[in-house]
């Protein structure tokens, strides 16, 4: 028994025409050739930005298996695309598809939605009755090394966009957002994002402020029934009762003021108040950010967060690759065992509680809304 | 010798899981908060079996039996530190708060070392007989219930220093990875107010039963003692903390400062007034 992968992934420069093709193929469809070439084992992973067959043969040549693989996905893409197939065998496979799960392949490293991908790719084969003991394994042990990489390393750790981290800190200032209440300045399309954001946070209360009411109240029915429009001139009075303002509107002067942030204190009797500037040119006077339980965040220092999450990924990959080797590795081991006719068993990692995940992989792909994602289909 | 030797090694528990503590602060490991809280209670325990010993000691002096060995700086220190660790096991072990041990668990080591200092310059665990005003069922409750509100003000200080650290983070714009695993600022507020919140009324109850207790013993209910003086401040900080808090709003750093201020007092209380009090002395009286 040995696994056997062939794949395309972003980086291997096929023509979009062969690309689109094999993404309207779609799994079911290739686990059916498979079968009918007689296949027994075997799981794909289709998504736009890669085609990556598992396969598990049994007798042959690992090579011709492989060429077979080959054949198979050249005939889905109608076009040659033999040059940029990646085909790997037993260790390197096993070290590719937990690369793959763990996101070090992604074009967002450490990108969640992959997870999820891996997960249900294995489940659509599996309900296609093709999976076995060796495919079973594997990819149960993918998901649960995809799991333990972004539970150990930082390579998923930090959010990357501007809207995201926006929300995170407000979790840093509030807890969770359900007692808080959040207003939005403007009604434009960055608003609208933001505003997505804060509201999967479930905040208690959202209200938009915007100068044409009937633009504002357009926004507030497409992000939410809870959403309300409130009249332009009634938001300073607001801030009393306001945790977090999002402010975006194309106003060419701050239409927030330190004068109206401090004349709102007093009756807020302490509660922070988080303050988002997403505008360009700015909507808030930097001096409101100078006032006491107040936290003022502009574009640039959201911006400026982002850039650093992306850096800090970057630096544990390295870390992350360790993880993925040493499982490639056990698992490389454990099969030449199997195959030697011992008894062997896979190790989970001691003292983890990431066992469960591997039997019922349930939310694996429970990605952030709105994050970057690689994958998305 | 017995009892100072498990003393010992429950100073060194705490000092150990209080290293953890910092660890864990920037390594995000959660096997370190883990054993952090395994390292604890099993300071806990040790702490206790040598708190039984010490009773034991106590007690086979006739004129101590049944009251608990408080009455030298070794035993008050000694039930400082655990009162400290006990209350951060339960409080902030319940909330899944770890990240707060590096704040609030070096005053349960202050407090232990200071007792393991204390071995040392004295030469043994200080167990005397109790003077005869302090035969009293008060020797059990007076003493006890300042110390449990001593605890829970030392907990507020450590979560208002946490959350100095987290206002800071926030203020910088470029906030590390500590913020992100730092309780919010909301939250870290609210657990400052609930703990000064609990301890002031046990405070005050204590400063009571020792008015009684002085009533009884020394005809008197109030003496402006150093130590009653004192601890009259400490309760006088900490309602004024609580009035602001309630009546103006005090939130964040200014709260923060106020309960670090009540905080201050107790450890004058519990450490300084012993070079000025004749009565309450753990250094003077013997």
């Amino acid at each position: 028994m040995e696994l056997l992968l062939a794949g395309l992934n972003h980086k291997s420069g096929v023509a979009a025409a062969a690309r689109d093709n094999l993404a309207a193929a779609g799994a079911a469809e290739f686990l059916r050739r498979l079968r009918e070439a007689g296949w027994e084992e075997a799981v794909v992973l289709s998504t736009c930005n890669r085609l990556e067959i598992y396969a598990a043969a049994a007798g042959g040549e690992p090579k011709e298996r492989l060429g077979a693989l080959a054949r198979l996905i050249e005939a889905a893409a109608g076009a040659p695309v033999g040059g940029h197939l990646y085909l790997r065998s037993g260790f390197d496979a096993a070290r590719h598809l937990f690369a793959v799960s763990s996101g070090l392949d992604s074009l967002v490293t450490g990108e969640n939605e992959i997870l999820g991908q891996v997960k249900s790719a294995y489940e659509t084969a599996f309900a296609a009755r093709m999976t076995d003991k060796l495919t079973n394994i594997i990819f149960q042990r993918a998901i649960f090394v995809g799991r333990q990489a972004r539970a150990d390393t930082g390579i998923s750790a930090g959010q990357l966009s501007v809207a995201s981290v926006a929300a995170a800190l407000a979790e840093r200032i509030f807890g969770t957002l359900q007692d808080s209440s959040v207003l939005i300045l403007g009604a434009g399309q960055m608003a609208e994002i933001a505003g997505r954001h804060l509201l999967s946070a479930k905040p208690s209360r959202l209200r938009i402020a915007n100068r044409t009411f009937e633009r504002g109240s357009e926004l507030a029915a497409a992000l939410s029934p809870a959403a309300e429009a409130v009249r332009w001139e009634d938001f300073p009075a607001l801030l009393e009762t306001t945790d977090i303002v999002l402010a975006s509107t194309g106003a060419p002067e701050p239409v927030l003021t330190r004068a109206m942030v401090e004349s709102a204190m007093p009756a807020r009797m302490g509660r922070s108040l988080f303050l988002i500037d997403i505008a360009m040119p700015r909507d808030i006077e930097d001096a409101a950010g100078e006032l006491d339980h107040v936290y003022l965040y502009t574009l640039a220092d959201l911006q400026g967060i982002v850039d650093e999450n992306m850096s800090r990924r970057k630096k544990e990959i390295s870390a992350a690759d360790r993880l993925v080797e040493a499982k490639a590795r056990e698992f490389a081991d454990w099969l030449a065992a199997v195959r030697a006719g011992e008894q062997a068993s896979l190790r989970h990692h001691p003292g983890r509680s990431l066992r469960r995940g591997e039997v019922s992989p349930g939310g694996v792909g429970a990605a952030r809304d709105g994050e970057p994602q690689e994958e998305r289909s | 010798m017995m009892e100072s030797v498990l003393f010992q090694i429950a100073s060194a528990l705490y000092v150990a899981g209080t290293g953890l503590g910092f660890v864990y602060l920037y390594n995000r490991d959660e096997r370190l908060s883990r054993w952090m809280h395994n390292l604890l209670a099993v300071g806990v325990v040790f702490h206790l079996a040598s708190s039984g010993i010490r009773l034991k000691h106590f007690w086979d002096i006739p004129e101590n039996r049944w009251y608990l060995p408080v009455n030298s700086f070794f035993g008050a220190l000694s039930a400082m530190a655990l009162a400290i660790t006990a209350t951060f096991v339960v409080v902030e072990g319940r909330h899944r708060l770890g990240i707060l041990g590096a704040f609030v668990l070096p005053w349960a080591c202050l407090a232990a070392l200071g007792g393991v200092f204390r071995v040392h310059s004295m030469g043994d665990t200080e167990i005397y007989g109790l003077a005869p005003a302090l035969q009293s069922y008060w020797m059990n409750i007076h003493p006890l219930v300042i110390m449990v509100a001593y605890a829970v003000f030392g907990n507020a200080f450590g979560v208002g220093v946490a959350l100095l650290v987290q206002e800071r983070q926030l203020r910088s714009k470029r906030p590390q990875e500590l913020c992100y695993r730092l309780p919010s600022i909301e939250e870290l507020d609210t657990l400052n107010y609930r703990l000064v919140a609990a301890g002031f009324p046990v405070l005050t109850v204590g400063i009571i039963m020792g008015g009684i207790w002085a009533h009884n013993a020394w005809g008197r209910f109030w003496g402006w003692d150093a130590k009653e003086t004192w601890s009259l401040i400490t309760a006088l900080v900490y309602a004024v903390f609580l009035h602001q808090r309630l009546v103006k709003g005090w939130r964040g750093r200014k709260a923060v400062y106020t309960s670090m201020l009540g905080f201050a007092c107790v450890v004058f209380t519990f450490v300084g007034v012993n070079f000025l009090s004749r009565l309450h002395g753990y250094l003077s009286a013997r």
